[in-house]
């Protein structure tokens, strides 16, 4: 199939940026989106040009590294679905897709698709992880948790950091993401005495760096992992619960 | 936001009740302005029930708004220069809630101008103040809202009443921490529910002056 791309071209963060519009010939409609981008850059190294920068690691929606924004939609036109798993069979033979990069303040572009999303690590710094000296690997039973319990601690652990909600968000909100981190420790037994110190914690770099949230909704549209709105309710209970108990656990 | 919104909220039901008192007659709409005025006289003097009742509001309002700003400011500058645009209706009643907000704010202004101070030209041109144990409430607000153009104008109000509730209420199930599937579930039955009823509630009132069944 054919298509006409216009991607966001920025050749580092001080550089304005702007669209430059590229003929794809010859693509299937089986390709991927980054297949597209692949071939797309054969042609302009082929011809001595500078190739489009763009994030990707496992192209399997596992790593999180892939996204930008489709046709103003981040990672693409169909719902939660990284970058890495939209094909080309969504756009109209002949049509025209714009590429740019994920947009928000909190995401500088680093070159072209690529962005510098540390903002979102830096709110796993301020308290996403256990503390204790884990050891080796403790006797499966001596932590007791119910199926049920696990089975929802992972369904928020499935975040992989793709940072997708946040440019989904008329807000620039890191809701979506953070309640993801805090709901799935919130559940864990080996998690349970930083409860409260994690919430302040993470919630706190949170809001140093990121919008609120007025509840659109947006992000869950795009998440890949199928965060649901409620990991944003639970955000707010970790916050009320450590306001009001004012303990670390 | 969610405690004064919610509290916006159990005045805006509470007041809706109060206002369908209207079609049990002139009597008992002004009885019960009478009352309110002096609600648990004589532990409290005369309007100090209400008085308390005015501070609160005043004191929601003023949070409300100013969080609504800072809210808005904040997102505004974490968002950055590219927005986001061409969203879907999904969204609509999100989006417009500063617009809404600011829309109410007028209408507020307008209808304490219109039925309680009496000024005019928001209030009609018969208005008459209240003594301290009759009301005029009655007859101010027929003749308020036989000027179509403030009966339409309150009909709209109300519609717009009615969205910023149905998101506000909906916001704040999750300012709240509401999380468990049930709870959510029943969060956004109550949230539709009380915006319609609120919403419904009031419109029939002007509706009813303008076709005549109320007078
Ligand atoms: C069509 C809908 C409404 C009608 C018919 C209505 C009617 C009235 C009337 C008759 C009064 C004067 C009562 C008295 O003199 O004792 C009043 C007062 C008031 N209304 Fe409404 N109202 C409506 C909607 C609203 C809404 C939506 C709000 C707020 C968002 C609101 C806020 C107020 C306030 C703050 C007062 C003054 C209370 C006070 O300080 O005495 N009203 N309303
Ligand atoms: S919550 Fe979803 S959209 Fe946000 S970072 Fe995690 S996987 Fe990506
Ligand atoms: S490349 Fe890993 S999620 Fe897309």
């Amino acid at each position: 199939m054919r298509l006409t791309l216009k991607i966001w071209r920025q050749r580092s963060g001080d550089d304005v940026g702007g669209f430059e519009s590229y003929e794809l010939d010859g693509a299937g409609a089986e390709f991927t989106l980054l297949e597209a981008l692949d071939k797309l850059n054969d042609t302009i190294v082929a011809g001595g040009g500078e190739p489009v920068a763009f994030d990707s690691d496992c192209r399997e929606g596992v790593c999180g590294s892939c996204g930008v924004t489709v046709d103003g939609v981040p990672h693409g036109p169909v719902a939660n679905t990284p970058s890495c798993r939209q094909h080309l069979r969504s756009f109209p033979d002949g049509g025209t897709v714009t590429l740019e990069p994920f947009r928000s303040a909190a995401y500088p572009v680093v070159k072209d698709l690529v962005v510098d999303r540390s903002a979102l690590d830096r709110v796993i710094e301020a308290g996403g992880f256990v503390s204790i000296d884990a050891g080796t690997a403790p006797d499966a039973d001596s932590h007791q948790a119910s199926h049920e319990t696990v089975e929802a601690a992972l369904d928020f652990a499935a975040c992989i950091g793709c940072g997708a909600c946040v440019a989904a968000c008329p807000n620039g909100s890191a809701n979506l993401f953070t309640g993801s981190k805090l709901v799935h420790l919130s559940l864990l037994p080996t998690t349970q005495e930083e409860r409260g110190k994690r919430a302040g914690a993470m919630i706190g770099a949170m809001e140093e760096e990121f919008g609120p949230c007025s509840v659109y909704g947006e992000c869950v549209q795009v998440c890949p992992a199928g965060i649901p709105l409620a990991a944003i309710a639970g955000l707010n209970k970790e916050k009320l619960r450590a306001v009001l108990r004012g303990k670390d656990n | 936001m969610a405690v004064t919104g919610l509290i916006f909220a159990a005045f805006v039901l509470v007041h809706m009740i109060g206002n369908l008192k209207v079609y049990q007659g002139a009597e008992h709409f002004n009885a019960y302005a009478v009352w309110l005025r002096t609600l648990l006289e004589p532990l409290f003097p005369y309007e100090g029930v209400l008085w308390a009742l005015r501070i609160v509001l005043i004191v929601c309002l003023v949070g409300h708004v100013g969080g609504a700003a800072m809210l808005v400011a904040r997102a505004r500058r974490a968002r950055g220069p590219f927005r986001r645009r061409r969203l879907p209706m999904r969204s609509f009643l999100a989006r417009t809630m500063p617009v809404t907000g600011v829309v109410l704010l007028l209408f507020v202004i307008f209808h304490l101008l219109d039925l309680t101070t009496g000024t005019r030209p928001a209030a009609s041109a018969s208005f008459e103040h209240g003594t301290v144990d009759t009301s005029h409430a009655y007859e101010n607000l027929i003749a308020s809202f036989q000027r179509p153009e403030v009966a339409l104008f309150y009909i709209l109000a109300m519609v717009v009443l009615g969205m910023h509730l149905a998101h506000g209420l909906w916001t704040a199930t999750h300012d709240l921490g509401a999380t468990s599937h049930r709870l959510r579930a029943i969060a956004v039955a109550v949230s539709g529910i009380l915006a319609i009823a609120i919403m419904l509630g009031n419109i029939s009132i002007p509706v009813a002056v303008l076709l005549g069944v109320v007078q």
